[in-house]
């Protein structure tokens, strides 16, 4: 006979030595248990809740739970104009994001039917921002994933370079990590002085900080055992429950948006997607490492390519007028204040409109109804794909496996509870 | 009006029925309407959702046509005509998009920005202003004018209503002709000529007819603003709630402008069988009144009590006057149906034959034959309606029994009653304000006022209207019908369980079964408020 209940609490509050049980309530109970991992867990990224069903250490059934985070950003859209809600997109993914600000003024231009006359150098300061914060959103998964197997040294590296690049987000936009900065039309502001060489500077130094993180963690064997042949998916799999992005690249599905439906500049940029094969959570892991690459070729190739010019579209249906005509004729006051105050008048339609994102495809599908303000909000958004396939993943994994493989998902709540 | 889709212009089927005289049929956009004969082409383009822009056009005042921004061009016609003045006629094929009436749209308000000030920060019709609009949707082209404006008068007193600033103001006439067909009086006239031209009274007059502040609402700039509510709120915070004027007994349709839990100004809703487009200044300042002496508390003997303490010392001071049969109960021509029913019902519970009704005196002099009557309740046909209905005798307040020693009144009016008489009674008060004989009440059960509860009153002409709850009443007031149902329960009146209604909805389901002329009467769906900021510039 195993442990009873009341024998088990004893064991839990000490009151028992085990020497004193006999053999038989030595043993555990062969029933399977119920543990609760989260919503708050620190080896959970963002508020998610798995009800573990387990078999010893081995997870027979897991039920996984999002919707802690009661964003809202959906409804919150029918309520705020197109321009006011880029802070909304910023708290999406919000490790990435000038990526959902890029995302959120391209559904707006292509329901204006502007975009192909968004200027050359806004697109360009469009991919520049994107491609820094993919930089940062990789390095944050991968650093956050060593840490939570025991390497924290790569952690602190990889988190310095992010802190980097969002310090030169800061001088670009204002802001440290909720930027705001893209808009229907163009960007807020120009890139600021000096901002060539400061990037060009902190790629080199990222560039050494990979060397270094990746002699630490490709050949480090505690690492290899635990993301090796971990959480595998299969390419069919992946197609099937709608994965992009690294995690459906790890799995040899030749996928990215910027290379299969290009869109703003990267047609003009040359660049890799690297491609996994076994689809485990080391490809994974090893893609995302390669794409940080891809990204800072993007990135040296646009600071040699970007053209001087005008940063936002001159088209009074979307640019607000220059604050000198503002103060100085009622034209430009009107058109100001009916900016600000009814929005971007958006002509009625329905669209969706995508981008490569941090995690992969993110999309937005927006019902316009010819107000300043969506009439319906819809966000594509992989995070929440992605973790619908964290149940089966875990599947007959161990709980300790629930970590890296938790960690490769890189569930982003903001972006998943939308 | 009906709408067909695009059948080949001027080619009717072999086998169509005989066209109706009084109606015409004409193509807009490539659209075939039929509209009524001497409907003008721009009412025709808005049965077809094409909202032809226009200054000086309202369809409550006559057609001038000197705006000239509606300007549309109809084929075999070489000039563009104003499509306020033109009259669709059979065949007619108009357009609106095409490239000479567009451009002259955008002429007309380069034109009417000119002389413009830059006052939209400081201008109270910011955010609901016809211009912005217009100019948004049709122009949205930058300055080309480097001259100098020209300046007129800023703050000009028109009277005790409204202020001008003539540089705002466009010159589109709405306001003289809203004094010449509202109030019937003429106040208003343009003076001088050319860019010198403005809005003015004769010297000496003043603009002070009773009608006045419609000539804000039909405003399409910011020229005239109310002092009323001029530098209060910005139009585009706040939000609309629909309701009905408490004022006097049109009972005229509006719109309650409230933010923050309170009314920042009433506007008038377009009814044409009570009041079409218009309401009076009166009216309009009802709303001071939601928030002056409020009762936002039960109270025993003048001072703050509980609804528990409350309640049952109201029904011990009218147990007095039940076990003798001199019990009063008076209902309020200044309330709501509901309220008044409830009271009614608990009357006919308590086995009383007659209530009293407490309303003001009527005031002869306001009656003229347009909006404003003598009679300045709400609801004295509900009332009467209501008593009729339950076979109970109405009798004036001031024909108040002698023999009186309780009295239970909704309201707080009670003309005719001498306030040492109050003293004497034991009088329980359901009112929304301390004031006036509340002020002598042994208890006072605090209702709400008018704007803050969901119920209908009863206009002069039988309408049942329904008013539309806009903000949440002040501290623990509740609806008047409510107040009687705690009471009710209070009381332990027979058959209470038939006073036990949960929201005004119930009540009127109860009371529209109990009169007859009201039996088809429904109750509409509760109105969401509309924040003015997304309903766009409504002009």
């Amino acid at each position: 006979m195993a442990a009873d209940a009341s024998t088990l609490k004893q064991l839990v509050l000490g009151r028992k030595d085990v020497q004193d049980l006999t053999d038989t309530e030595q043993e555990l109970p062969p029933d399977l248990m119920t543990v609760n991992m989260g919503p708050s867990h620190p080896a959970m990224h963002g508020t998610v809740r798995i009800v573990l069903t387990v078999d010893g250490e081995r997870v027979v059934k897991s039920d996984v739970q999002p919707g802690y985070l009661h964003r809202c950003f959906e409804k919150e859209s029918e309520h705020a104009t197109y321009t006011q809600i880029f802070p909304y997109t910023d708290r999406l993914n919000y490790v990435s994001p000038m990526i959902n600000n890029v995302g959120w003024a391209m559904v707006a231009e292509k329901l204006m039917g502007i975009t192909n006359d968004i200027p050359k150098r806004a697109e360009y300061i469009r991919v520049i921002v994107s491609e820094m914060s993919r930089i940062t959103d990789h390095l944050t998964c991968v650093g956050a994933s060593a840490m939570e197997l025991g390497a924290f040294t790569p952690f602190l590296y990889m988190i310095k370079c992010r802190e980097w690049i969002w310090e030169l987000l800061e001088k670009v936009s204002g802001a440290r990590l909720t930027h705001s900065y893209v808009r229907v039309g163009g960007v807020s502001k120009d890139l600021p002085d000096g901002f060539h060489a400061e990037l060009t500077y902190t790629l080199d130094e990222i560039d050494k900080v990979l060397a270094e993180c990746q002699d630490m963690l490709n050949q480090n064997k505690i690492f290899r055992d635990r993301m090796a042949g971990v959480g595998a998916m299969s390419k069919e799999d992946a197609i099937a429950t709608g994965c992009v992005g690294p995690i459906a690249r790890a799995c040899g599905l030749d996928y990215d948006v910027r290379k299969d439906y290009p869109y703003s500049i990267y047609p003009e940029v040359e660049f890799d997607v690297p491609v996994g094969t076994t689809g485990d959570c080391f490809d994974r892991y090893l893609v995302r490492l390669e794409e940080v690459r891809q990204s800072m070729r993007i990135l040296r190739q646009c600071l040699k390519q970007i053209p001087d010019g005008p940063t936002m579209i001159d088209d009074p249906r979307c640019a607000l007028p220059q604050k000198r005509a503002t103060y100085n004729t009622i034209e430009s006051m009107i058109r100001h204040f009916k900016h600000i105050v009814d929005g971007i008048k958006v002509p009625a339609g329905e669209t969706y409109c995508f981008l490569e994102g941090g995690n992969g495809e993110l999309g937005f599908f927006v019902v316009a109804d010819g107000t300043g303000r969506p009439y319906k909000a819809y966000v594509r958004s992989p995070s929440f794909v992605h973790l619908s396939t964290a149940g089966q993943l875990i599947h007959n994994h161990m709980i300790a496996d629930i970590v890296p493989i938790f960690g490769m998902i890189n569930m982003i709540g903001g972006e998943c509870d939308k | 009006m009906s709408v067909t889709t695009n059948p080949p212009a001027g080619t009717p089927a072999a086998d169509a029925p005989a066209p109706d005289p009084n109606k015409v049929t004409l193509t807009i956009d490539g659209q075939t309407v039929t509209v009524p004969k001497g409907t003008n082409v721009l009412e025709a383009a808005r049965t077809l959702g094409i909202d032809i822009s226009a200054f000086c056009y309202h369809p409550g005042l006559p057609v001038v046509a000197q705006c000239r921004q509606c300007l549309v061009s109809i084929e075999k016609n070489p000039k563009l005509q104003p499509s306020c003045q033109q009259i669709a006629a059979d065949g007619m094929v108009v357009h609106t998009t095409d490239a000479q009436s567009t451009l002259a749209r955008k002429q007309m308000l380069e034109f009417t920005l000119v002389n413009h000030p830059i006052d939209c920060p400081i201008c109270d019709k910011a955010g609901e202003c016809t211009l912005q609009k217009l100019y948004f949707e049709h122009d949205n082209a930058d300055s080309r004018v480097d001259t100098p404006k020209v300046h007129k008068a800023k703050v000009v007193d028109l009277g005790p209503t409204v202020v001008l600033d003539q540089e705002r103001c466009i010159l589109c006439s709405r306001c003289i002709r809203t004094c010449d067909v509202v109030a019937g009086q003429h106040q208003l006239e343009f003076a001088n000529r050319g860019d010198h031209e403005v809005l003015t009274t004769a010297p000496g007059a003043k603009l002070d007819n009773p009608y006045s502040l419609n000539v804000v609402d039909v405003c399409p700039v910011g020229a005239l603003t109310a002092k009323d509510f001029r530098f209060t709120m910005r139009a585009w915070e706040l939000e609309a709630t629909p309701s009905v004027c408490n004022g006097c007994a049109t009972g005229c349709n509006i719109e309650i402008h409230h933010k923050h839990g309170r009314a920042w100004r009433l506007v008038p809703r377009h009814n044409p069988e009570v009041n079409d487009y218009w309401m009076c200044d009166e009216g309009r300042f009802t709303y001071h009144d939601l928030r002056e002496q409020r009762l936002a508390a039960p109270t025993v003997d003048g001072l703050p009590a509980g609804w528990d303490r409350a309640l049952r010392a109201a029904a011990d001071q009218l147990a007095v006057g039940r076990a003798n049969g001199q019990l009063a109960i008076a209902l309020s021509a200044l309330h709501s149906n509901e309220d008044n029913f409830a009271l009614a019902k608990l009357a006919k519970a308590w086995g009383l034959s007659h209530v009293y009704v407490a309303a003001k005196p009527p005031v002869p002099a306001r009656a003229d034959g347009k909006l404003r009557v003598a009679d300045i309740n709400p609801n004295n046909a509900g009332v009467k309606a209501i008593a009729e209905a339950l076979g109970l005798e109405l009798r004036p307040i001031y024909e108040l029994d002698p023999n009186t020693r309780g009295l239970l009144a909704l309201g707080d009016v009670l003309p005719g009653v001498e306030p040492g008489r109050l003293k004497e009674l034991s009088y329980v008060a359901i009112t929304a304000h301390e004031r006036g004989p509340v002020l002598q009440a042994k208890i006072a059960l605090p209702a709400t006022a008018w704007a803050e509860a969901a119920g209908t009153i009863t206009n002069d002409k039988g309408h049942v209207q329904r008013m539309h709850a806009a903000f949440p009443p002040p501290g623990q007031a509740i609806a008047g019908w409510e107040v009687v149902v705690r009471l009710a329960q209070a009381t332990s009146v027979d058959g209470a369980g038939k006073l036990a209604w949960a929201h005004a909805r119930e009540v009127f389901k109860d009371m529209v079964a109990a009169v007859p002329a009201w039996k088809d009467l429904t109750w509409a769906r509760e109105a969401r408020p509309l924040a003015l900021r997304f309903a766009g510039s409504r002009g």
